[in-house]
């Protein structure tokens, strides 16, 4: 027993040495916060942490606390996706920050389970103005707004103009429907044997089935009020998209399609960039990225083809909202922040400095015509702008949460060859009803 | 002496008690109490923040009556768990066998083994997806060499949960870690007098090794089937965030539930599936333990 | 004939067969053999070499891609060797978050996890392992049940508990539990604690030893593979841990390395260079002090025969 009674001594009087230090001090006022001078302050999440992102947002956050002397604001970095789980726990405990980014697609359903506050009585009439509608829209439960978008993305087709140019077309002439996506991608094609020195397009790199679904449907499956009476799953249109989807794939062959994939997937050595695919659909924001590893790359953007001429461009987007936990200390204050964050001043900011899509759309048609941007930058800014317009999002209905869960693996079947279209589709309309009666 | 010996058992009792009582503590102290809660609220509505309600079985009904996500996810964890344990646990005595030997860089050989077992997390399951890329992985790559035409792995769904298995193969540098120190203990004097005996070394391994390092091979066996059903992570980075594709064979049980909770914020539900599980894993747990004195050779214990 | 360590112990005097009283020490046995022998050990290195490649293949890639520019890991088909070597990745990886400050953290929890593993599970196995009493299947039953129920499911009590201790935003939560056990380790060293032979400890009480002693003096030195193993599993653990720090840090001067590597990885891109590069780094001392803990096994003690 002796010997045990000196590391026992060296580890309580470290352990009490170390209490003074800052991970060993236990601290409960997190109540009503103030600092030393006096102002309230504002716990502000969120996941921009990259060294692209977070200067920009610091600046903002010094901005707002420079432009007053009431609120301080206090940005706290938390990793992506996980922040949610932290700010759950947070909320479960009675004890989240003020201000936390979050997906917009289940504001909704974040309302109705009393984790995001109704932030209706707070906002000026024609507040809501200031943003895209179908973004406003999305962060609505039961008539009341539960946080206020900040950005947002969208679809659009990004095309080499050199390859174009190559096989005789007109490079400022990117297809408008999916005929002419078709006949173009096969007239890019450089066939090597069964590989491709070049492949034209495929259309599920960059994005899913649903967006080409959404794209010829013109609405997504719950509708246009995303009412769950309706479940257009199964319908004679997107039995004919997946068929064309599937087409894709047979013509080019399962092989080159996965490899391509999972370079993609891996988000590393995209093809788009060396030239070895001609044309993909990706985000705006794809831009930057090629503006850093494929500088000399000749490209033009285009809104995503129409499905039959005069259908409508329609693309899909998702995007984040500035959202105050159930339980915050100040709302007050948090709104005041986020009115800031939301404004167009700050947008515009965003906008440029990450070339990013917000959603106050005077500041995302100031940043179109931003100096700070290059030619190049403005192009693919306005497409964005543009696109926009015709960006549908597909928030999840509170009776059916994660209903794509119940859709994918049907489609992926059909996909792998062991089902058709239109049995595929018809599990998939049966499984959502279910889901939906099951949550009624 | 009938009397003494009571005492002296009542004294081992209490010293019982002392030595386990940082367990007793920390249980009541910092498990217990999230254990109950989930087991209650197992029987309700819970969604976290706002709601819990009693509906009392509605949960365990409704996933064993009409949840064919729930029987997906339990069919390929089982799929999972039957198949890596009984891999892993022979990969790890062939390698630490290997390991056990006076081989020239030993020291580095056993690091360089033992490194997959430290890495972990995201940056990980992103390189073996890349390495499993069917067209030019490496995995293919290597198949390709000796004239194997590599199968689609994480676009197959026939070839998914192997591809995971094979991903967990190649880090059982952990457990390695614990036969290696089993191994480690066995006395030499046996294999000197084995030796004396002229027993091959394939005998010297059958009958002196492998039943000295039994303990610990009960144990991997117990613990790598209890954390293989709770496979998680590697499904979630490796197959489209969470999604569990393609065609589900990567929804696994720990998967759904998540996405249950965390996603869906059911979380009753998401307790009710914890607690099917528990039942699940104790019972295979008994059932190894009851078997355990049948295979498993404890030195030094009292025939 | 290897030598014969003469020097005698609690066991000498209990052990049964001749085989078992012939303490080993250097050369080995199978030294002496000549050819045949080298013949396997060659055997072996050829089967460990190749073992390593495929081992090492994975880990080349992440190499390469840490000194690797940016636009080279996005170009299509990947490059096996990086085009210029940009060692300077490892400098910016390490200033794109303050890691040394992180460093500084993840030592602190880590060593505190690792003396509280080592020690609490060593006592209580101990316990489980050796001495009789009444309850014992029924507490090691529970024991083992705290590992199956998924951690998914405590999570969110267990915050709210801790939150109520007011120990969020501390290292509390994240060391205190291990000075209780964990299940894991509690079975594990119980197994190492089951081959002591039950004579020695009732050699020992004999001649007046307390439990306490006996677990002092002979349980934890002839148990030191094993705890050599839980030390570097408890490391490894908290080292790598990422859960835990990030529900319960709120503060980024606290934060540990696997939240700083997470700035690397954003919602649509990642910095991949910096990300491996960090990777590495942040695994050198995790090798680093495997390969020097090692000794502790080659010099580890017979449990089953005692001995040295």
């Amino acid at each position: 027993m002796k010997k045990l009674r000196m590391p026992l001594l060296i580890l309580t009087s470290t352990t009490l040495a170390l209490s003074a230090c800052a991970g060993f001090q236990t601290n409960n006022s997190s109540e009503g916060e103030t600092n030393d001078d006096g102002k309230t302050v504002v716990d502000f999440w969120s996941f921009w942490g990259s060294e692209l992102r977070r200067p920009v947002i610091d600046k903002i956050v010094a901005d707002f606390n420079a432009s007053q002397d009431e609120i301080e604001v206090k940005h706290t970095y938390s990793p992506w996706g996980d922040i949610w789980t932290k700010e759950l726990a947070a909320i479960a405990a009675g004890n989240p920050p003020d201000v936390v980014i979050n997906d917009i697609n289940a504001t909704a359903i974040r309302g109705q389970e009393n984790q995001a506050m109704n932030l209706s009585e707070f906002m000026d009439d024609g507040f809501a103005d200031k943003f895209y509608p179908e973004l406003w829209n999305a962060t609505l439960y039961e008539g009341d707004s539960y946080g206020i978008p900040f950005n947002t993305d969208t679809r659009v087709l990004f095309y080499n103009k050199d390859a174009f140019e190559e096989v005789g077309l007109d490079p400022e002439d990117p297809p408008a429907t999916w005929e002419e996506l078709e006949e173009y991608a096969a007239m890019l094609d450089v066939k090597n044997g069964d590989d491709y020195d070049r492949l034209g397009f495929y259309p599920l790199w960059g994005v899913g089935y649903d967006v080409w679904l959404l794209n010829a449907n013109g609405e997504n499956y719950f509708g246009e009020d995303n009412n769950v009476d309706n479940v257009n799953i199964n319908t004679g249109t997107n039995v004919e998209v997946l068929n064309w989807l599937k087409s894709w794939r047979d013509r080019i062959g399962e092989n080159v399609v996965n490899s391509y994939q999972a370079q993609i997937d891996s988000q590393q050595g995209n093809p788009f960039f060396s030239g070895d695919l001609a044309m993909l659909v990706q985000q705006p924001t794809f831009y930057t990225q090629i503006s850093e590893y494929a500088e000399d790359l000749n490209f033009g953007v285009a809104p995503l083809p129409e499905y039959e001429p005069g259908n409508g461009h329609t693309s899909w987007g998702g995007g984040f909202v500035a959202e105050i936990p159930e339980g915050s200390s100040d709302p007050e204050a948090a709104w005041a922040f986020i009115e800031y964050l939301t404004g167009a001043e700050a947008q515009e900011y965003w906008a440029v400095e990450n070339f990013d899509n917000v959603a106050n759309i005077e500041a995302a048609e100031a940043a179109a015509e931003s100096d700070e941007l290059s030619e190049e930058g403005q192009m693919v800014y306005q497409m964005a702008v543009e696109s926009m317009e015709n960006t549908l999002l597909t928030p999840a209905p509170v009776e059916a949460p994660g209903f794509y869960n119940y859709i994918n693996p049907h489609v992926d079947e059909f996909f792998l060859g062991s089902m058709t279209a239109e049995e595929a589709l018809a599990q998939a309309q049966a499984d959502v009803e279910d889901l939906i009666q099951k949550n009624q | 002496m009938e009397k003494k010996r009571l005492t002296i058992r009542r004294k081992e009792s209490i010293y019982g008690y002392i030595f386990i009582m940082p367990f007793i503590v920390g249980f009541f102290a910092f498990t217990a109490g999230p254990l109950l809660f989930s087991l209650a609220g197992s029987f309700t509505d819970y969604n976290i923040t706002s709601r819990m309600d009693f509906v009392g079985v509605e949960n365990y009904q409704s996933l064993i009556v009409d949840d064919g996500l729930f029987r997906t996810s339990l069919w390929n964890t089982i799929y999972y768990v039957a198949f890596s344990v009984p891999l892993t646990t022979l990969g790890a005595i062939f390698i630490s066998a290997l390991l056990n030997q006076d081989v020239p860089g030993i020291r580095v050989f056993r690091t360089l083994y033992y490194l997959p077992a430290v890495l972990s997390g995201v940056g990980v399951y992103l390189l073996w997806m890349q390495l499993l890329e069917p067209g030019t992985g490496m995995v293919n790559l290597l198949l390709g060499w000796v004239g194997i035409d590599g199968p689609n792995w994480l676009y197959d769904p026939d070839w998914t949960k192997p591809s995971l298995i094979l991903m967990k193969l190649w880090s059982v540098g952990g457990s390695m870690l614990l036969y290696l120190a089993s191994m480690q203990g066995v006395s030499k004097s046996l294999y000197e007098a084995a030796e004396i005996d002229g027993a091959s070394r394939w005998r010297q391994f059958v009958h002196i090794t492998i039943p000295m390092i039994t303990p610990v091979i009960f144990f991997d066996v117990v613990t790598s089937l209890i954390g293989g059903f709770q496979i998680f992570q590697e499904a979630y980075i490796m197959s489209g965030n969470g999604e569990g594709g393609p065609a589900n064979s990567l929804l696994f049980y720990n998967l759904y539930m998540w996405n249950q909770a965390f996603e869906n914020f059911d979380m009753g539900y998401a307790m009710a599936m914890s607690w099917i599980l528990f039942v699940i894993v104790f019972v295979l747990t008994l059932i190894n333990l009851k078997l355990a004195p049948r295979w498993v050779h404890y030195e030094g214990e009292e025939k | 004939m290897a030598k014969t360590d003469d020097r005698t112990d609690y066991l000498t005097g209990t052990d049964k067969t001749e085989a078992q009283s012939v303490l080993n020490t250097k050369p080995r046995y199978w030294e002496h053999r000549g050819n045949r022998n080298n013949m396997w050990r060659l055997f072996n290195f050829v089967l460990l070499a190749a073992g390593s490649l495929l081992i090492l293949s994975p880990l080349w890639w992440m190499f390469a891609t840490s000194l690797k520019t940016m636009a080279e890991v996005m170009s299509y088909p990947p490059s096996f060797f990086p085009e210029s070597w940009e060692w300077a990745n490892y400098i910016r990886a390490w200033q794109a978050a303050p890691f040394t400050t992180y460093t500084i953290n993840t030592i602190t929890i880590t060593t505190f996890v690792v003396i509280g593993s080592v020690l609490a599970n060593s006592f209580i196995a101990y316990g489980f392992a050796k001495i009789p009493f009444r309850g014992k299947g029924i507490w090691f039953a529970i024991v083992l049940s705290t590992m199956m129920i998924p951690g998914f499911v405590t999570l969110i009590p267990q915050y709210v508990l801790f939150a109520n201790l007011g120990w969020v935003n501390t290292y509390y939560p994240l060391i205190v539990p291990h000075f209780f056990g964990s299940a894991f380790y509690i079975f594990l060293l119980r197994q190492f604690y089951m081959t002591i032979p039950t004579e020695l400890i009732e050699a020992a009480k004999i001649e007046g030893a307390s439990h306490f002693y006996i677990w002092w003096k002979i349980g934890l030195p002839l148990t030191k593979p094993a705890l050599a193993t839980v030390a570097i599993f408890s490391f490894n653990g908290a080292w790598n841990d990422f859960l835990g720090p990030l529900l319960y840090l709120n503060d980024e001067n606290l934060y540990t390395l696997q939240l700083g590597l997470a700035v690397f990885k954003g919602q649509l891109s990642t910095q991949w260079n910096y990300l491996m590069a960090g990777s590495l780094l942040v695994l050198l001392p995790v090798i680093l002090l495997f390969f020097f803990f090692q000794k502790y096994f080659i010099q580890g003690i017979n449990l089953s025969s005692g001995g040295k």
